[in-house]
């Protein structure tokens, strides 16, 4: 049974790791703007700080008057992170235990806390559910489950299976549904920093 | 009333062929950044609060993401496979006549293109990029407000927005010299028209000679006291362009080309674009992406000249002559869009006795209200003047007698803004300041 798990998380990961890079290699088809204008800035610094100082609470406002939201999120993407890294190190078969694990089931309890707490915001928020598409909400109870059913087979590994399970079933739909901001969020704010950076926009010059 | 009618009778009509070429456009417009903004919106909407139109009217339909979902469900429904496959779970929608109608309402009529959201977006999609190039699709298909479209029409018929004459615009320039030479007590003071081989070429908006000509004068006041080799364009000097609301880059790219040619007509050195936050973006950032085209000339605003002539030492200024607090707006075109944030700052330093910053300012400042084209969108106003609000309360908070707005665009909105809250200040441009602050023959003076 767990070895048929392995080989469906092994194919459908393959699967969304091709869909996604496909996905983005198809946006990138789509050309490149050859520039005809001098810059005015650095548009490798607009990069920098888009990823760095550009993303926290004193420079975002959205961030700062939002600051459940933003740690929920940061939360929910930590425990994300820790549960694909657990399944990463389950499927290679690396045992540990002691701190590590330790470390693995609070980011995983975590992640799906915050996870669940964006889901109910969502429900219960007019605004959020007026924008909201049955996507939002498949994609949040897939990888809010994941990090739930990681940090369960965390504390119990009889649970595995169903972690497993649960993975196979997010990988596949990863590349489908909005959860493939997870590359796409790199390409973005990439090229938002690039222009804005160009423009001498970013990074804040006062 | 007549407006409301025209777009309604106009999406009646609309034909297959239309919305396919409506499609056509858009998809054209899109480059890899575009198709990459187009598929990461998560929903989360803190961009909300960003946007001056949530902020007053609290609506769905105003916030950020919304508007731009309206675009991403109709390019999933059409260009994505997903969106095609299962158009239900993915959110995507076909471009049908509601659908139009609903771009109309929300990307023209709720959006100035201001770009604060972009800057709060969790993802970092460039929002205003995408919605204008939904405008494109819109114009391509008839669906541009009549009254936006007539400015840009007037610009490429008349080569200025308020088709006026060339010779009434000599006219109008010669009376301001006239006036110029009795303010700084110099006979010889001149404001040169087509003088071949003028260091700059300063353009005008042609709000300036129609309904402020002391604003013309102000610059031109600067421009002489600084020793300037300067000169005007008998033709090609209207530095607006409508073009860039409209997001029609073929007539935007003609109307940017008349400033060019103006240029290399007269073998100019450097183009000064006005106070003016989208002719900035338009002439400087724009122009020549839409003309596909390097220019061999420099462009600036003609902030960063006036704060080189303070630096420098060319003009010198007291600022006794301005005790009030004044405070300063960002014009999204020219800061957030533009770059240009810290010109104008420099100058008022130096400028005014009592400089008081807005909160939030530069990049983060909040739209007035009228960029976007909204100001020429008449169906729209009564939503403009409530979204400008923000800045209504923004500028009350200063407790400033005075806000200096570098911007046309802005300066109407803000005159409106003015009379509708009871802000009871006055609305000047950089230069205005600068000239009435200019300290004219100082005894150091060479």
């Amino acid at each position: 049974m767990m070895n048929l798990l392995h080989i469906g998380v092994l194919l459908t990961g393959a699967w969304s790791l091709l869909a996604l890079t496909a996905l983005v290699i198809r946006a990138r088809a789509y050309g490149k703007l050859e520039y005809f204008t001098p810059a005015a800035g650095n548009p490798m610094a607009g990069v920098a700080y888009a990823f760095g100082p550009g993303m926290s609470p004193t420079a975002k406002e959205s961030a700062r008057e939002h600051l459940p939201t933003y740690f929920g999120g940061v939360g929910y993407h930590l425990g994300i992170f820790a549960s694909l890294a657990y399944l990463v190190l389950l499927v290679a078969g690396v045992g540990f235990g002691g701190f590590l694990l330790r470390v693995v089931q609070a980011l995983t309890l975590l992640g799906a806390l915050c996870g669940a707490s964006l889901l109910i915001k969502r429900i219960l928020t007019p605004h959020l559910r007026g924008l909201s598409c049955p996507d939002d909400y498949v994609a949040n109870l897939l990888t809010t489950g994941f990090a739930g059913l990681a940090f369960a087979a965390a504390v119990s590994p009889r649970l595995q299976p169903a972690f497993f399970g649960e993975a196979a079933v997010l990988l596949s739909y990863m590349p489908l549904g909005k959860i493939k901001h997870c590359f796409f969020f790199f390409t973005t704010r990439y090229y938002m920093g690039a222009h804005f950076g160009r423009r001498g926009t970013f990074p804040p010059r006062a | 009333m007549a407006e409301i009618d025209e777009l309604e009778s106009r999406l009646d009509q609309l034909t297959p062929e239309d919305f396919e070429q409506g499609l056509r456009v858009f998809r054209e417009k899109l480059r890899g950044a575009e198709a990459s903004y187009l598929q990461t919106c998560v929903h989360c909407g803190l961009c909300a609060e960003a946007c001056h139109y949530f902020r007053t009217d609290g609506e769905l339909e105003s916030i950020p993401a919304y508007k731009l979902d309206q675009v991403v469900s109709v390019f999933k429904r059409h260009f994505t496979t997903m969106g095609k496959l299962a158009p239900g779970l993915a959110g995507a929608r076909s471009f049908d006549r509601a659908m139009a109608r609903s771009w109309v309402e929300t990307i023209f009529g709720r959006c100035s293109l201001c770009g604060r959201c972009s800057l709060n977006c969790t993802t970092g999609i460039h929002i205003p990029v995408i919605l204008r190039a939904a405008r494109g699709a819109l114009v391509e298909m008839g669906l541009v407000p009549s009254d936006l479209q007539a400015t840009v029409t007037a610009s490429l018929e008349k080569g200025n927005n308020m088709g006026i004459a060339r010779e009434d615009w000599i006219e109008t320039v010669e009376w301001i010299e006239d006036e110029l030479r009795t303010a700084v007590g110099d006979p010889e003071a001149r404001i040169p028209i087509d003088k071949i081989g003028a260091r700059v070429l300063f353009t005008v908006n042609p709000r300036e000679p129609k309904f402020f000509p002391l604003t013309l004068q102000a610059s031109a006041t600067v421009f002489h006291a600084a020793g300037e080799d300067w000169t005007l364009a008998s033709e090609g000097w209207d530095l607006t362009n409508y073009g860039l609301f409209t997001g029609n880059t073929h007539e935007a790219g003609v109307i940017a080309e008349n400033l060019y040619k103006s240029m290399e007509r007269l073998g100019c050195k450097v183009l000064v674009i006005g106070e003016c936050g989208h002719g900035f973006a338009a002439a400087r950032w724009e122009g020549p992406q839409w003309l596909r085209r390097e220019n061999a000339f420099e462009i600036v605003s003609v902030l960063e000249l006036m704060e080189t002539y303070i630096r420098e030492g060319r003009i010198q200024v007291d600022p006794s002559r301005h005790l009030d607090p004044v405070t300063l707006h960002d014009p999204c075109n020219l800061v957030r869009h533009g770059g240009v944030s810290e010109p104008q700052r420099a100058i008022l330093r130096r400028t005014v006795a009592n400089f008081i910053e807005m909160s939030p300012n530069r990049a983060e400042n909040f739209c007035c209200g009228g960029g976007g084209g909204q100001l020429a969108m008449g169906r729209f106003k009564a939503k403009r003047l409530q979204a400008g609000r923000m800045k209504a309360d923004q500028i009350r908070k200063t407790g400033a007698k005075t806000v200096v707005a570098p911007c046309h665009n802005c300066i109407d909105q803000l005159m409106e803004l003015n009379k509708e809250y009871k802000l009871g200040v006055a609305i000047k441009t950089v230069a205005e300041m600068v000239a009435d602050a200019l300290v004219l023959n100082p005894p150091n003076a060479h």
